[in-house]
């Protein structure tokens, strides 16, 4: 091969020149509209000047603080908050779908640890007849029983949610009034989060295929609604709030009680109170 | 700085550039508007609609039952923790009339451990009579005490009788009626005498002559006239019967499960059918079957009598007699 055969200033250099002239204009201009358009959105944030409401004209979410509180001394395990759950938040009728559920446990004369069981044991499955209908099987009947309770467990909707902290895409994130929701836009169902949470209280959604959870019925709180578990507690064991009224039944509650929540030492800050619980329940 | 270091930088610096400008073009613009999430998401939640209406959105309509039951032991338990949600009724849906109340009771009312002894009722469906295949043959679910239905107001009798006195027009002076369309109230259960002429006040039953009537009795009265009625003597005068009896009594026995064996059911806020005017019982009767009246337990029951049937059932409730089990 001949020297000659080469041009004096080669075409891959010339080509990178071009590029990269190309570019630097198009960043430019585009780190201005970026620029440009921060600042309006800026401008949009409430609280600057606008009596502008959000989410809904009707409910501002920086005047509210919701918290749950649980009475687990008087649940029954009747199960109709997790049929109402799942009614009302079309979550799959079948028995590994859950944003709520009730854990049994008991205790049985001269055994160390507790017999746990909820609404996804097979022989509850058989107690109902279906998958789709919840109860507990009365199966310690003949057993000499110690002790027993129910446990209605949700999403904690913690204050410093794990969860949200590990999500890539920013499709689950805290409100201003304490709920941790999922957008399902965005939600791009890595499962991610279902990893992180310590409560178990995330599930995949395998027919839309994103992570679901509970919203404390986002959906109806902020209608001035209750939760729908909540409204059909029929034993009262189940409360719902706002911590920034006093009054609330869920600010009373934690006042009049000495409450607790679930694996504290997480550092997750869950807003699910409960009183009645003992040591094995986590 | 030699040429082709300054050319890379300007690549990096220009490459970086580009990455940037893409992410503004393809951020969603609400996406930082609050954190790392798409703002916008969060009103597309609150404006889910809610499937669970609250007891305020039935008591427009089932008033009764909703007076019946705000004041019983039942009352913490929502309309639709029983009849489930029913988002878009009565328009497009019919909200759940639970058929399997053996099943829908023992949810709560199971003894098993773990469940409170004394404070919710607690039963062994093995034992609680268990050939009893509706737990509703005898507890009215809007007020399942028992003993809450037997419970009967005081009342001065001579101050009742002076006001029952309007009543007498139509209904008798004994409670025994003037006109054998009309009921014979004498001997009447007294909770559902209440229900009855509290469905009229509301409007929750339709009579030209009733309504008026009841909306003049005032709210204090209702239990008064209702225990001054159900105490007088049922012996009335048998009416004229139309039907076969023997008939009839063969059609009774679907009958027995509310009404019991004998005409006089053990649940207090079901009618007690003895002593009534056959006519009126032919009445009541065509009355659910043709709509007119509605019932959850009595429209689908009627609908499934023909007249002839009707005619039997009245006569064999009608000639029931009411001695023996009277109070």
């Amino acid at each position: 091969m001949k020297r000659d055969d080469k041009p004096a200033v080669p075409a891959r250099r010339i080509f990178l020149r071009d590029i990269s002239r190309g570019a630097a204009c198009a960043g430019a201009a585009a780190g201005a509209a970026g620029l440009l358009a921060a600042a309006s959105a800026d401008s949009g944030k409430p609280g600057t000047g606008s009596a502008e409401s959000f989410p809904t004209p009707d409910y501002d979410w920086n005047k509210h603080r919701w918290a749950y509180a649980v009475d687990a001394t008087k649940c029954i395990g009747c199960l109709r908050c997790v049929e109402a759950c799942k009614r009302e938040n079309n979550v799959a009728l079948d028995a590994h779908h859950f944003r709520t559920w009730v854990e049994r446990y008991v205790y049985i004369d001269g055994e160390e640890k507790p017999h746990v069981d909820s609404m996804s044991d097979p022989l509850n499955i058989e107690a109902s007849g279906s998958e789709k209908l919840y109860r507990f099987a009365n199966r310690y009947k003949e057993a000499k029983v110690d002790k027993a309770f129910f446990v209605p467990k949700l999403c904690n909707h913690c204050t410093h949610p794990a969860c949200v902290q590990v999500c890539p895409t920013g499709a689950t994130y805290k409100t201003r009034d304490g709920v941790v929701l999922i957008d399902h836009k965005y939600c791009i169902g890595c499962q991610y989060c279902v990893q992180a949470c310590p409560y178990g209280a995330r599930f995949f959604n395998h027919a839309k295929g994103v992570t679901d959870k509970c919203t404390w019925c986002y959906h109806r709180i902020t209608k001035g609604l209750l939760p729908a578990c909540v409204e059909v507690c029929p034993v009262e064991a189940r409360m719902f709030g706002d911590l920034n009224d006093r009054d609330s039944v869920v600010s009373r509650f934690i006042r009049d009680n000495r409450v607790q929540v679930l694996k504290p030492e997480t550092g997750n800050a869950p807003n699910v109170y409960y009183i009645g619980l003992d040591q094995e329940v986590t | 700085m030699p040429k082709h270091i300054a050319r890379l930088v300007l690549l990096i610096v220009a490459f970086g550039a580009a990455g940037l400008a893409a992410k503004a073009f393809f951020t969603t613009d609400s996406f930082y508007r609050f954190g790392h999430y798409r703002a916008d998401s969060v009103p597309e939640i609150a404006a889910l609609t809610p499937m669970f209406q609250t007891p305020k959105a039935c008591r427009s309509c089932h008033a009764p039952r909703v007076v019946e039951w705000s004041a019983s032991s039942h009352k913490s338990v929502t309309c639709e923790a029983c009849h489930g949600a029913a988002p878009g009724h009565p328009q497009s849906l019919q909200a759940t009339i639970p058929t399997d109340t053996v099943r829908l009771c023992t949810q709560c009312h199971e003894k098993m451990p773990g469940r409170p002894l004394s404070s919710i009722r607690q039963v062994d469906s093995s034992e609680h009579h268990a050939t009893a295949t509706q737990c509703i043959a005898c507890h009215n679910p809007h007020a399942p005490k028992i003993e809450a239905m037997a419970q009967k107001p005081a009342f001065d009798r001579k101050a009742v009788a002076a006001s029952a006195a309007v009543c007498a027009g139509c209904h008798g002076e004994n409670g025994v009626a003037t006109n054998e369309a009309w009921p014979n109230l004498a001997g009447q259960n007294a909770a559902y005498i209440a229900r009855s002429l509290g469905s009229f006040k509301i409007g929750a039953r339709k009579d030209a002559t009733m309504a008026p009537m009841a909306e003049s009795v005032a709210d204090d009265d209702v239990p008064k006239l209702a225990a001054y009625f159900g105490s007088l003597s049922c012996h009335a005068p048998a009416g004229k019967r139309a039907g076969n009896a023997a008939a009839g009594g063969k059609l009774a026995k679907q009958c027995s499960v509310c009404h019991g064996d004998n005409g006089r059911p053990v649940n207090t806020s079901w009618p007690s059918l003895v002593g009534q005017n056959p006519a009126y019982l032919v009445g009541a009767l065509t009355a659910f079957k043709d709509g007119q009246r509605t019932d959850p337990f009595m429209s689908p029951v009627a609908r499934a009598l023909s007249d002839s049937d009707i005619a039997d059932l009245a006569s064999h409730f009608a000639g029931l007699g009411c001695g023996a089990t009277s109070n």
